[in-house]
């Protein structure tokens, strides 16, 4: 597979803190990459840096490779062009990362208008409808002018989700799209960004710090610490042999969270 | 949504009953005997009496709390045949104005006084919160801090005071006022109004700004405002929709209240500047101890605002779909 994405020696910096540190990866052009870590590794920051969306003081350092664009020497316009139709994000919270303001049918409309020129409102309330349809929301038809907190956690980050895939963009970031979920939604949520990423051939950062969801669906996996990279490999490789005590760390977590694995299994995750 | 203004107008009704209750109680039993003040001083204690009888003054409280009531919604007649329509408010011991009448000849210009000046500290309030909040930490930012905690610390009748001795006295740039029909002289007419607009708008824009500024840089922070980045929005965008309607929704509608406060009318400003509103009939009536026109005040004024309230609440209601109208306040 050749890599859609590649980082090199990338960085972010708050003034003397680095938090990331010179990190290196690939994302295979369709496939799914996941980054492993410890809250305050450094995962949400390395997204962050990618979309070019890094808060106040952060720098960002290192290069960008996107399917033959350096990203870091993109001017802002150009960037935004990439933000959101060719690179979509779905966040951790998906109750306060919609604006409880407009309806999702506006929300999902805007992102998908604000890259297509000359659509109108109503093909965009269309193409919001058929996203939504696409992460199977019921009655997509009626809920599209819902509001956000008319929506279950569950079916907020479906919003999000169909949001980020109404551009068909070739890369999603999923920056911890279930922590903030009930455990019984949370393996559906994953199963649906399977099968978003079968059928759209978009590939997936999978961010997460639970070692045992993101081996399930990861092709490539980097396991990040204190803004490093301290482990890389392919799930089985870093399962079966990890090097480093801090993955072996995270992998004995793991039964804690067997059952979602199975039922994952068992609901069709891609394995 | 029904049930929801049911239920806010039963609200707002017992709060002005009790407010008439409370009030009723303060003027006409903890005050000096009207009868008194109305006979003045070659008073007879015949004629004292006869006083008493017609006000109704002989009467139990409950009595004549009730006859006042049912002034307010159906008029009444005091003894000696004096008619007083509703909304019945009684007539001023002083003039023998019926009280109702001397508000509504007062209410425009106080109303004037308070447009005006909502006007100008929503202006000044939001254009100068919103600047701090873009130059946050900058020296646009600091100075206009400087100039909000100003704005905050000077009581009014000083900056009133001050603004006429300047612009009045010293600089000669606005005329003294005169009350002119706007017709008349429309210049003259908004000349006047500029200090008084000013005063009051001064106190309110200080925090305004400082609650457009909090609010901007929290809404800013919110995650919905970086999704709005993410999905590739022009920042002007990300601005109007996502930032500025949640940051100033909240904003408008307690001017809203603000506003309904000050059409009670603005004591002091008015007096300061001699405009003759609700202000300054109510100041008027306080040095004169004219317990009637006093009460009627306080009522209007609690009017205001409960109504005011009320609307600003349905209002919210439909600005803020999170907020439900018919879901519990
Ligand atoms: N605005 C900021 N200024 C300075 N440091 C920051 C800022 N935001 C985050 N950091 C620091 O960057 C480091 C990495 O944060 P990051 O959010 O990337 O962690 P994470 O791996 O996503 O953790 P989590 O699992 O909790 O989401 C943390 O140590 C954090 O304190
Ligand atoms: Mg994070």
């Amino acid at each position: 597979m050749s890599q859609l994405l590649k980082a090199n020696g990338l960085s972010v910096s708050f003034g003397a803190a680095k938090v990331v540190d010179e990190i290196s990866f690939g994302v295979p052009r369709g496939g799914t990459l996941g980054i492993v870590g410890e809250s305050g590794s450094g995962k949400s920051m390395t997204s962050l840096a990618i979309m070019g969306l890094l808060p106040k003081g952060g720098k960002r350092e290192g290069s960008l490779d996107f399917d033959g664009t350096e990203l870091t020497a993109l001017s802002e316009p150009q960037m935004r062009a990439v933000r959101g139709d060719r690179i979509a994000m779905v966040f951790q919270d998906p109750l306060s990362s919609l604006n409880p303001y407009y309806t999702v049918g506006t929300q999902i409309a805007e992102a998908y208008r604000s890259h297509r020129s000359g659509v109108s409102r109503k093909a965009a309330k269309q193409a919001a409808i058929e996203a939504m349809e696409r992460v199977h929301i019921r009655e997509a038809g009626r809920r599209v002018d819902d509001y956000p907190h008319q929506f279950s956690g569950g079916m907020r980050q479906r919003v999000m989700i169909a949001m980020a895939l109404s551009t068909d963009p070739e890369l999603i970031i999923a920056d911890e799209p279930t922590t903030a979920l009930d455990v019984t939604v949370q393996a559906q949520i994953l199963e649906l960004l399977a099968e978003v990423q079968r059928d759209t051939g978009a590939a997936l950062i999978l961010i997460t710090h639970d070692l045992a969801v993101v081996s399930e669906v990861a092709d490539e996996l980097i396991v990040m610490r204190h803004g490093k990279v301290v482990e890389t490999g392919s799930a089985e490789q870093i399962f079966s042999d990890p090097q480093h005590s801090y993955t072996q760390a995270l992998l004995d977590a793991v039964p804690r969270i067997d059952d979602s694995i199975g039922e994952l299994r068992t609901t069709g995750g891609k394995a | 949504m029904t049930r929801f203004v049911v239920n806010r107008v039963a609200g707002m009704l017992l709060v002005l009953f009790l407010v008439c209750l409370f009030t009723y109680m303060v003027f006409f039993l903890l005050s000096p005997d009207p009868a008194v003040q109305i006979c003045g001083k070659n008073c007879t204690p015949e004629r004292i009496d006869q006083i008493r009888e017609n006000l109704g003054l002989t009467d139990p409280f409950l009595t004549q709390f009730w006859n006042f009531l049912s002034g307010l919604f159906a008029g009444r007649t005091y003894g000696g045949g004096i008619e007083c329509a509703a909304p019945c408010l009684g007539y001023s011991f002083q003039t023998s104005q019926l009280v109702t009448d001397m508000i509504v000849q007062r209410l425009p210009v106080t109303a004037v006084v308070a447009i005006g000046a909502a006007v100008l500290w929503l202006l000044m309030g939001v254009i100068g919160g919103l600047l701090s909040a873009v130059q946050e930490g900058k020296f646009a930012d600091k100075f206009i801090a400087g100039l909000t905690l100003g704005g905050m610390s000077v009581p009014n009748y000083v900056l009133a005071l001050a603004l006429q001795y300047v612009f009045v006295v010293w600089l000669q740039v606005l005329p003294f006022s005169q009350a002119v029909p706007f017709a008349d002289d429309p210049v003259q007419w908004f000349l006047n109004f500029i200090l008084p607009w000013s005063v009051l708008a001064i106190g309110y824009a200080a925090s305004y700004t400082r609650l457009t500024r909090a609010n901007v840089i929290d809404t800013l922070n919110e995650n919905f405002v970086r999704t709005a980045k993410a999905k590739g929005l022009r920042p002007d965008l990300v601005w109007r929709r996502h930032a500025l309607r949640p940051a100033l929704t909240p904003i408008v509608t307690i001017a809203g209240m603000d506003f309904a406060g000050l059409l009670g009318g603005a004591l002091i400003t008015e007096t300061v500047f001699g405009i003759n509103g609700v202000g300054k009939l109510a100041a008027d009536s306080i040095t004169k101890n004219d317990q009637p026109v006093i009460m009627g005040v306080t009522l209007l004024a609690a009017f205001f605002v409960v109504v005011g309230n009320m609307v600003v609440d349905l209002l919210y209601s439909v600005i803020d779909p999170r907020v439900k109208a018919g879901a519990p306040a």
